[in-house]
């Protein structure tokens, strides 16, 4: 009888071999990689592999001008670039003590809003991808157009805008714009409810997200997990209302939280924060002032910055992400480290979490936690 | 000598006819090198829908006959795209997009990312633009069917004709034993 | 609790000599010895600065000098704290904190990969992100990257190509 119980429970029948995850397969999401080590289908260690897209920013920002920084760093983040330079802008006024118009800052919530519901969009559809339902990334990246659409109209660019910068934004709002972002905000709420038809209410996709990954408030703090993933378990922080920023502090809004901490938790919170960001946008419309869009500012090519240091972070569609900048008074800055939203989550958390997991939930997990390779490799 | 005319006329006029189908069923492969891989979702879904040009999306490069290079390259995609390139099956043709695969571009300064794909792997056709727009991208596809029709794009003949060359210049960036500086 | 009475906490209990400087409402720095960072980190952890957020270093190279930043944030007491230390720039080596936080182990991972720091105590220090890398770490001021560029990428002529 045991013999027959071993032979059925016999896992050391499979050979391990090692899989490598990426950067050239159909399930990973961008240029990143993943040497498993794997029995059968079952993963028994994680190996990341990043640098695949390292540019050296931390580099490059330090031979360049205050200015001319700009743009250089939404190159950092493809999905959501607006983040970058709004990091960078509120350091250098920071630094500088410069004042901020209050019309920028209600703009600057506008883009910010905008940039994540793009980047939510493309989450959408890659949960979409990952579980082979292909509508779903076919309908979120055709309505993350309409977005596009708006910023061209605006910065005159689809994905590195450029729009946000230090001393608050490069130019005022066309005339037209703000009613054609109130058309898109509508349009885009009629769609989230065709979404929860589509995909939050899909006992597919539901019974394939449940357990995925599943994380304790606890864990998710030590592992430095932020943003949308830590609060679908549990944890009630959010950058924009603790440490506010922009003119998020003027807005009122709530802060949804999950409980489970699982896949479908964290695909829920991200529906709810879509929808967040949709009520952000039309209260920021309807509060948005009058009167300047730029402090006044030095020369943009000469001037210097104050010594000092700052530490900045956002609250992006990944979590927190973060610039540290170092200034020595000099025209260029001294030291910029940064500090992407998904590093810890693709980087270490990968490597406990997915031991035990199955080959084809890499990918799922992956688009739960939206893992961007960028936020990695710099 | 009759023979080897008509032999000649023969094989030329079945590449052409193999030239005209080849260009109307492109596979590109799917591979994301870098941040131009952002415009590529639009252009294959709904609004600008690639596959009215008879081009796909391929997950594996055994099957793929086109390469793209999105953007700038750091070392370590070199590698992994060095050997994705020979790891497909001809005709194959390489698209570069944006001016970080001619020049550098905006990197031109990294110690990172190459500054040259030309160097390394025989590009066929440039698309301008950071990055370019699904329009742009569009265009370069429409201009190397016309390209491979003609006749034009034969990247692949100049890589195995000139194999040695490409070599040196990958194993010079890719397996240095000594320090650059 | 709010910045003030953290500050005199941190003052009153932890006795080794340390230098606080306030940047603004929610972030401070504490500078403290290199061989007194893993108490006081372990110190801060206690009193619920669970998250640590990142890991860096600073190349200060007139006065011969590593700075490594260790960011640290609390989510009850809402505030951020920079601990810093400085190590000698000839023979950079530090403690790890890798016991502490296993998030660190990554982040040293990087800093020695860029800066060349060795973590004292972390074994597992392979190169992460470069590939083949046999110069400088590229971080520091004396790496200069448009030479490095011009030498490896940048030594061709128009003709030259095929």
């Amino acid at each position: 009888m045991t013999e027959i119980l071993t032979f059925l429970g016999k896992e050391d029948q499979y050979e391990k071999y090692e899989l490598f995850f990426g950067p050239n397969h159909p399930g990973m999401h961008g240029n990143f990689s993943y040497i498993l080590t794997v029995e059968g289908h079952t993963i028994k260690k994680v190996d990341p592999d990043p640098g695949l897209l390292h540019r050296g920013f931390e580099k490059l920002a330090e031979r360049r001008k205050w200015m001319q920084n700009i743009a250089l760093i939404p190159r950092i983040c493809v999905p959501e670039p607006d983040i970058n330079e709004v990091i960078y802008s509120i350091s250098v006024e920071k630094l500088m003590e410069i004042e901020v118009p209050l019309r920028a800052q209600y703009i600057r919530t506008i883009i910010l809003e905008m940039a994540r519901i793009g980047a939510f969009l493309f989450g959408f559809g890659g949960i979409g991808g990952a579980t082979g339902l292909y509508t779903a990334s076919y309908w979120t990246i055709a309505d993350r157009d309409y977005l596009l659409d708006l910023f061209e109209w605006l910065t005159g660019a689809r994905v590195y805008h450029m729009f946000i910068v230090p001393g608050g934004v490069r130019r005022d709002l066309p005339s037209g714009w703000i009613e054609k972002l109130s058309e898109t905000v509508d349009y885009l709420q009629k769609r989230l409810y065709e979404y929860d038809r589509l995909i939050y209410n899909n006992p597919l996709i539901v019974k394939r997200l449940k357990g995925i990954g599943k994380l304790t408030k606890e864990e998710a703090i030590e592992y430095g997990i932020t943003g949308p993933n830590l609060r679908a378990t549990g944890v009630k922080y959010d950058t924009r209302k603790m440490v506010p920023y922009a003119a998020y502090d003027r807005i009122d809004f709530q802060i949804p939280v999950q409980s489970d901490g699982d896949g479908l938790a964290r695909a829920i919170q991200r529906r709810e924060e879509f929808q967040l960001s949709l009520e952000i946008i039309r209260k920021a419309i309807k509060d948005l002032p009058d009167g300047q869009v730029r402090a006044k500012m030095p020369n943009p090519l000469k001037f210097n910055v104050p010594k000092g240091e700052i530490y900045v972070k956002v609250e992006s569609a990944r979590g927190e992400h973060a610039y540290f900048i170092v200034s020595n008074g000099k025209d260029k800055p001294y030291r910029m480290a940064v500090r992407g939203g998904s590093y810890t989550a693709g980087l270490v958390l990968a490597q406990k979490i997915l031991v035990g997991m199955r080959i084809e939930d890499v990918a799922l997990w992956m688009s739960t936690m939206d893992i961007c390779p960028p936020d990695f490799d710099r | 000598m009759i023979l080897s005319s008509t032999k000649e006329l023969k094989d030329k006029g079945f590449e052409q006819i193999l030239d005209f189908f080849r260009k109307k069923s492109l596979w590109m492969l799917h591979y994301c090198t870098g941040c131009g891989a952002v415009e590529l979702p639009p252009t294959m879904t709904s609004r600008w829908d690639m596959e009215r040009f008879g081009m796909g999306p391929m997950a594996t490069p055994r099957q793929a006959d086109l390469l793209l290079i999105t953007g700038y390259l750091s070392v370590k995609s070199l590698k992994r795209v060095i050997y994705t390139y020979e790891q497909m099956q001809e005709p194959k043709w390489v698209i570069a997009f944006g001016s970080c695969p001619i020049n550098g571009g905006i990197y031109y300064d990294s110690y990172s990312v190459i500054n040259r794909l030309a160097l390394y792997l025989p590009v066929d056709l440039s698309i301008e633009g950071c990055m370019p727009r699904p329009e742009a991208i569009i265009d370069g596809f429409t201009k190397l069917m016309k390209a491979i029709e003609k006749g034009e794009a034969v990247g692949y003949k100049k890589y195995k004709e000139n194999y040695e060359w490409y070599k040196k210049n990958q194993r010079e960036v890719l397996e240095r034993t000594t320090p650059v500086l | 609790m709010e910045q003030k009475e953290l500050i005199e906490h941190i003052e009153k209990n932890f006795k080794y000599k340390k230098e606080i400087k306030v940047i603004d409402g929610k972030q401070f720095t504490i500078t403290v010895e290199k061989d007194k960072v893993l108490n006081l980190l372990s110190f801060l952890k206690l009193i619920d600065f669970k998250q640590l957020a990142l890991i860096t270093a600073v190349d200060w190279i007139d006065e011969k000098k590593f700075e490594i930043v260790y960011i640290l944030f609390s989510y009850s007491h809402i505030q951020q704290i920079l601990v810093k230390t400085f190590v000698d720039r000839d023979n950079p080596q530090v403690e790890t904190v890798k016991n502490l936080w296993d998030v660190a182990s990554m982040y040293e991972r990087d800093v020695h990969e860029f800066f060349g720091i060795d973590f004292i105590g972390n074994d597992d220090l392979r190169p992460l992100i470069l590939h083949n890398w046999k110069d400088l770490p590229p971080l520091r001021k004396d790496f200069d990257s448009l030479k490095y560029s011009n030498k490896m990428f940048g030594k061709f002529k128009k003709d030259e190509e095929i």
